[in-house]
């Protein structure tokens, strides 16, 4: 009988469907996770944001990198971890909003490994009001509400996002075809074509990003600075350290930051140091505030042979240069130099 | 727990197992295990509030048992009807209004009210107009009196519980009774599990890619963007298809899971974009709540019996209370005057054709046609504007944006875009909807209006193994798009 048939079809093509997909899902996540070349990429874009905290969970880390793509591509736990003798873990993701970088800054300070916070700043510059989150972003899977309570049935919501989401599909995916591009004793830093983190910016490509973003501001707007203070409220009580940055985005792109609104800029610096100062003197948990944000050796490096050694394009930094970043400000005494400025030690 | 969700999958499984291993073994205690479940479902949101839905349930419960010995005993049971209204709608005005009049009142008359911020039950406006039905058909004597079992499930009923379709005591109470033949069982899940896949692919595959484009824009217009041409109408017809898609997926499901049960609820969307008028188009749209607007309040109203001019007052008043229905908000109140506004004029326009013996001439009738479908469509679709905006300078934002006030351009109007919008139209106006494909099967309950259903030819849903395989990949390709929780809109209703 035709109608008695359709049930066990219909079953047999959905279970055998999924069994593909969360084998596969299974087969990447542990590559990914496990490969020496693996956390390379975490700095690629994709679903970051379906399938970062998932990853956060697994690799425990010490060190979290949290904020835009700036972030994301200048942070490769690969060279970071070795050099520093940590396991790091890069939360960045696209257009990261004042908002999500506040809940993956609490999401991260609620997992007990994490000692160190990196933070980029650039998250909290709003030039337009926007949306709240990105695409792809839902709070079930960090560990703490925005209260700060613990996310019920959170186990069930990683599990699903691991193994039964199109999101986790795409970007194991995209993830397991990158590290198979990579022939024995390649990293990702040997292959640009592929981990765009490594790419260089030209002289061409600077140019044409210099007219997409001609009327770009750096500026926080109040909304902004509530989320920027609700990271240091979630930190407050926790023995862990906040080093908050400003990237250091490219001379050029500065001029017309300072072009379009220097006093927006400017308050900008003073209110993030003066929440940071407030914090510092009635929490236990201490911030640092670094500036990359202004003329120095990196922000202005020429370049060499028609293309750039340390960023991307004029707000990117590739890896090597984050390294520098992250050596700075986990030892600014001895690393950060003329790279930047502290302005407030957390000390 | 949302139909989109992992847990309601594991859930509805369980449950459908469960509930067929009772079914084979002594046919008793179907109902006791499908209230458990219901139970447990509407736990799982928030187990405090299952009190106020088993306390609501009981109270009318008692209420409907007198109101029933009354009417039996030729007495008047206005009385406790009465009380019963005042109850229901105590209830659902402390829940859910009494923030909005309280602020009300301190906003025009300068009080100082304090507002309650109260966590809104889920479901209570469907579960209060369910049980406000049968309190009026109890006092028409149109009623019986139920078990409490049959009552309480009546009530709870998983499927329907959250955001309907609004189903009366006659219509499902019978059916939890009757059993089903081995071979209609067979029949029921590969429908249920069909209809299940629909609605989650038009879900998770249309509404919510649709989803953050609409709340991007209205969220700029809610912040004091003013939007320009193209993200006001890209913005405005996103969330018109978005509503749409969100909506008939959740009917689906519901249908869905409940055929899964061997139960049938109310017919409750049937391609509402496909309306030649705005009355036509509350045929098509939450049928459920429309006749039961019109069954509760309009015909309690005087309907058309009190002539014209009352008719029409009486439409306005129906809408605006419909509206109203749908949030604590002025602009909802305002959505439902504006389809108020429309069906007085579709009245209007209709009588006098009537009485001029005006007629479209048969060669025009197809271009009339279409005038007549994208004349309605522009009008639902500019009401959504006020029921999806937060407030009224939200709404006039994206107002003046159809009409070129403004100069954002939060999203492109890109190839992409419009080839997205070619399909949506497509889907809409050309498609068979999913009560057409698999009408054959009896999906629901009869429709209680007058609109036909269309023959889909050859997208009619048979149950052959290739369909099975083909349905099969669309519930999968639904479920990984569920990488996200993505509410239903009618659940904060």
């Amino acid at each position: 009988m035709q109608r008695s048939r359709y049930l066990p079809w219909f079953l047999v093509t959905v279970s055998l469907a999924m069994l593909v997909v969360v084998a596969f899902n299974a087969a990447a996540d542990r590559i990914i996770l496990n490969t020496p070349n693996g956390p390379s990429v975490e700095t690629v874009p994709g679903f970051e944001r379906v399938l970062k905290p998932a990853w956060l969970e697994t690799v425990q880390p010490d060190l979290v990198f949290v904020g835009s793509s700036r972030v994301r591509d200048g942070f490769d736990p690969v060279l970071v971890d070795p050099a520093f003798g940590v396991r790091s873990f890069n939360y960045g993701v696209s257009s990261i909003t004042a908002y999500e970088a506040r809940r993956f800054a609490q999401d991260a300070a609620a997992h007990a490994s994490v000692k160190t916070i990196v933070l980029a700043l650039d998250a909290f510059a709003g030039d337009a009001p926007g949306p709240t989150v990105g695409d792809g972003f839902d709070e079930t899977r960090l560990a703490v509400g925005a209260d700060g309570a613990a996310t019920p049935r959170r186990a069930l919501w990683l599990f699903t996002t691991r193994y039964l989401s199109g999101g986790a599909l795409g970007m194991h995916a995209l993830g397991a075809y990158l590290l198979a591009q990579l022939k024995p004793h390649q990293t990702a830093a040997d292959r640009p074509d592929l981990f765009e983190a490594y790419a260089r910016m030209t002289a061409a490509s600077m140019a044409r990003d210099l007219r997409y973003r001609h009327d770009r501001a750096f500026h926080m707007l109040p909304p902004q600075r509530e989320q920027f203070d609700a990271i240091l409220q979630a930190v407050c009580d926790r023995d862990l350290r906040l080093i908050a940055f400003f990237p250091p985005d490219r001379a050029e792109i500065q001029a017309v930051y300072e072009a379009t609104d220097g006093a927006g800029l400017a308050a900008f610096k003073r209110d993030v140091a003066a929440d940071a100062q407030r914090h510092n003197a009635a929490c236990r948990g201490k911030v640092a505030v670094v500036d990359f944000l202004q003329r120095s050796p990196l922000t202005t490096e020429p370049l060499t042979n028609g293309a750039s050694g340390s960023y991307v394009d004029l707000v990117h930094v590739r890896p090597p240069a984050g390294l520098r970043l992250v050596r700075a400000m986990l030892n600014p005494a001895q690393a950060l130099g003329s790279l930047g400025r502290v302005l407030v030690s957390g000390r | 727990m949302p139909f989109n969700s992992y847990p309601y999958i594991a859930f509805i499984v369980v449950v459908v197992i469960g509930f067929r291993l009772i079914e084979i073994g002594r046919g008793r205690g179907r109902r006791l295990f499908l209230l458990a479940a219901s139970y447990v479902f509407y736990a799982w949101w928030r187990a405090d509030f299952l009190l106020l839905l088993i306390g609501s349930t009981a109270v009318n419960y008692g209420l409907g048992g007198a109101i029933v010995r009354r009417v039996a005993a030729g007495r008047s049971g206005r009385g406790l009807v009465t009380a019963g209204l005042i109850f229901n709608l105590g209830l659902i005005g402390i829940f859910k209004y009494a923030g909005l009049f309280a602020g009300t009142a301190d906003d025009l008359f300068g009080l100082t009210l304090p507002i309650p911020h109260l966590f809104l039950p889920l479901a209570i406006s469907f579960f209060t107009f369910e049980q406000i039905s049968y309190l009026v058909d109890a006092g028409a004597g149109k009623a019986p009196r139920y078990s409490l079992l049959d009552y309480a499930l009546f009530v709870g009923y998983f499927p329907h519980l959250i955001a309907g379709p609004i189903v009366r005591h006659n219509d499902l109470i019978p059916q939890f009774r009757r059993g089903r033949a081995p071979w209609e069982r067979g029949e029921d899940i590969s429908l249920g599990i069909t209809l299940f896949s629909m609605g989650l692919a038009k879900k998770a595959l249309i509404a919510d890619n649709l989803a953050p484009y609409a709340d991007r824009i209205f969220s700029a217009a809610q912040q004091g963007t003013h939007l320009g041409l193209g993200d006001a109408w890209l913005g405005t017809l996103f969330f018109g298809f978005q509503i749409y898609f969100d909506f008939s997926a959740y009917t689906d499901m519901a249908l869905g899971s409940s055929c899964l049960f061997g139960i049938r609820l109310p017919f409750n969307f049937n391609s509402p974009y496909k309306a030649v008028s705005a009355i036509e188009f509350w045929r098509r749209w939450h049928i459920s709540l429309s006749t039961f607007l019109r069954d509760y309040l309009y015909f309690s109203l005087g309907g058309n019996r009190l002539g014209k001019t009352r008719r029409y007052l009486n439409l306005m008043a129906t809408m605006l209370l419909g509206g109203l229905w749908h949030g604590a908000n002025w602009t909802f109140m305002i959505w439902g005057g504006l389809h108020g506004f429309y069906l007085v004029v579709n009245h209007a326009y209709r009588d006098w054709a009537a009485r001029a013996g005006w007629k479209t001439p048969a060669r025009y009738a197809r271009a009339a046609h279409a005038g007549s479908v994208l004349l309605t469509f522009m009008a639902v679709t500019l009401a959504w504007v006020v029921f999806r905006a937060r407030d009224l300078v939200a709404a006039a934002s994206v107002f003046g944006g159809l009409v070129g006030q403004g100069r954002s351009h939060i999203v492109t109007v890109s190839p992409l875009a419009l080839a997205a919008l070619a399909a949506l139209f497509a889907l809409v106006w050309f498609a068979p909807n999913s009560m057409e494909m698999t009408w054959k099967y009896r999906p629901a309950l009869p429709p209680g209006t007058d609109t036909g259903l269309g023959d889909p030819g050859r997208l009619a849903w048979r149950p052959t193994p290739a369909q099975a395989v083909a349905y099969g990949v669309l519930s999968i390709a639904a479920v990984l798009a569920l990488s996200n929780l993505s509410p239903f809109i009618y659940f904060q209703f």
